[in-house]
């Protein structure tokens, strides 16, 4: 799942190094909604703003295991 | 009365009202009128002198905006984007204009002509604006303003004017990425709120917050928008969800100021209709469709550009690049923009800007840069490029690239790798060819 999310988000956000281990720093509001958005789409699952927290959002690690949350809660 | 004149005047006749929130601070009327002095005399400034800083999200700025005014200087914001190399150019450019009299602030836009240049703006025209924005959209000494965009551009910074002038208070956000900092603003106890959202903003809140937006809804006294076009459905969708909030669309650029506003959610949406001209501002249209803006709040001149200023400034009014017309009740309708200048989500980027900076990338053998659709921002530059022979390039690289020689917004969120670029007989990029790809 983690590669597939890197792929996703790379070709929608180049200008953000999703591998940082600050990534929510890196993030401007249009980054975040891309990914809500996009990971919304991909995964059939609902993502809103309040999961966009700077916990949630810090790695991609925290990314693939706030999907896997709400796969497991959907 | 100048918005430094109101500050001290409510220093002393409301010193403990909230004038300015962030995350972690409150600055009422009296001590940021005290920290304003103390500042003040600590820059030291001359009248007319330049002072370039980068535009923080926070009381700081504050601080200092007020208080190079208060010395008579000049305050001159910059994107907290914006290259080092780029600073300094500007830095440079500014300081070769030993003193600016007459002027507040310099801020820097591409703007209407699509080339980087500093708009000079007295302290009149910011007046001028705030009571524009105060008759039409009503700020009253109850309200709690947010700000969620840069305090570098127009849009944001306009609205210190108004909020401080009133005796209301402001809140500083670092920006709408932190959506639940935006919504946890509303848990404050205040009567009323407004903000300021450009339509990308508006868009993203209604992709993944229109739940949250819907449970502040009744706090909501009005939302502006402005410096790009909203679209009808986001309109009518905001319309719905905040049935009791007046919502204004509204004409404005850092060249001619803030010149019309339209309350749609009193009288209708319709994409591109901004409204009859505010109290100081008076708007035509010429025989080519151009929008030409008069009145109190236009800018006094480009620094240190006597001859782009006479271009766009002439007899006292601003001839601008956008296409409009006015209906029979004086309401400008605006149909499209004169030249090749791509409106990212308010802010203007100069194609053959970016095109410049590319081609500074050792790799590409050429390259264009073009207006193209993005479901959030509307319209974003998208860069079509050549890679030379042998070398594989990824839009990851050229991003890299550019993040040390252009701020951030003018960077292409969308690339492709084409075979080659159109040119037209005389090796211009071909532009027109590209309108609709």
């Amino acid at each position: 799942m983690k590669e597939h999310i890197i792929e996703l988000l790379s070709g929608a956000l180049p200008m953000v190094n999703l591998e940082s281990d600050f990534l929510f720093s890196e993030l401007d509001s249009l980054g975040v909604t891309t990914i809500l958005m996009l990971l919304s789409e991909e995964y059939g699952i609902q993502l809103e703003a309040r999961d966009a927290t700077p916990k949630n959002l810090k790695t991609i690690d925290s990314i693939v295991k706030m999907v896997e949350e709400k796969l497991a809660k959907e | 009365m100048t918005l430094e004149q109101q500050i001290e005047r409510f220093a002393k006749t409301t010193p403990d009202k909230a004038a300015v929130i962030t995350g972690n601070e409150t600055l009422s009327y009296s001590s940021l009128w005290g920290r304003v002095q103390e500042e003040a005399l600590r820059l030291g400034l001359k009248e007319g002198q330049p002072h370039v800083f980068v535009a923080t999200q926070d009381t700081d700025f504050i601080v200092t905006y007020l208080a190079v005014h208060v010395c008579g200087a000049v305050a001159v914001p910059l994107e907290a984007s914006t290259p080092k190399e780029r600073q300094q150019q500007i830095r440079d450019e500014v300081n070769l204009q030993s003193s600016i009299f007459n002027v507040s602030d310099i801020l820097y836009t591409t703007g209407t002509t699509g080339k980087a240049k500093g708009v000079m703006i007295s302290s009149r025209a910011w007046t001028a604006n705030a009571e524009n924005l105060i008759d039409r959209l009503g700020f009253t000494s109850d309200l709690l303003f947010i700000i969620c965009g840069p305090l570098n551009h127009l849009g944001s910074l306009s609205k210190i004017y108004p909020t401080l002038m009133t005796g209301a208070t402001l809140y500083i956000l670092e920006s709408l990425k932190d959506m639940n900092a935006f919504f946890s603003v509303f848990e404050l106890p205040f009567q009323k709120f407004a903000t300021f959202l450009v339509p990308s903003s508006i868009r993203m809140l209604l992709q993944v917050a229109s739940k949250d937006l819907a449970a502040v809804a009744s706090k909501i006294d009005f939302i502006e928008t402005g410096a790009a076009a909203i679209s009808q459905s986001d309109m009518e969708s905001l319309c719905r969800i905040l049935p009791s909030s007046r919502l204004f669309n509204t004409y404005a650029s850092t060249e001619t100021g803030i010149v019309c506003s339209y309350e749609y959610s009193k009288y209708g949406c319709e994409p591109g209709l901004l409204g009859k001209p505010m109290k100081h501002s008076s708007v035509r249209i010429d025989e080519d469709g151009r929008v030409i803006c008069s009145g109190l709040t236009i800018m006094s001149g480009y620094v240190g550009a006597p001859e782009l200023t006479a271009d766009v400034l002439r007899d006292g009014e601003v001839f601008t690049s956008d296409i409009g017309i006015l209906d029979g009740q004086g309401m400008l309708h605006l149909k499209g923009r004169q030249d090749d200048v791509i409106n990212v989500g308010g802010y203007k980027v100069n194609p053959a800007e970016v095109e410049d900076a590319v081609n500074g990338f050792e790799p590409i053998a050429d390259c264009i840069c073009i207006p193209a659709r993005h479901i959030l921002l509307g319209t974003v530059p998208k860069l079509l490029y050549v890679p030379k022979q042998g070398h594989e390039v990824r839009p990851k690289d050229i991003a890299g690239f550019l993040r040390g020689h252009l701020e951030n917004y003018k960077i292409p969120l969308l690339y492709e790798a084409v075979d080659a670029i159109r040119h037209t007989y005389n090796g211009k990029l071909d532009r027109k060819s590209y309108q609709k790809y």
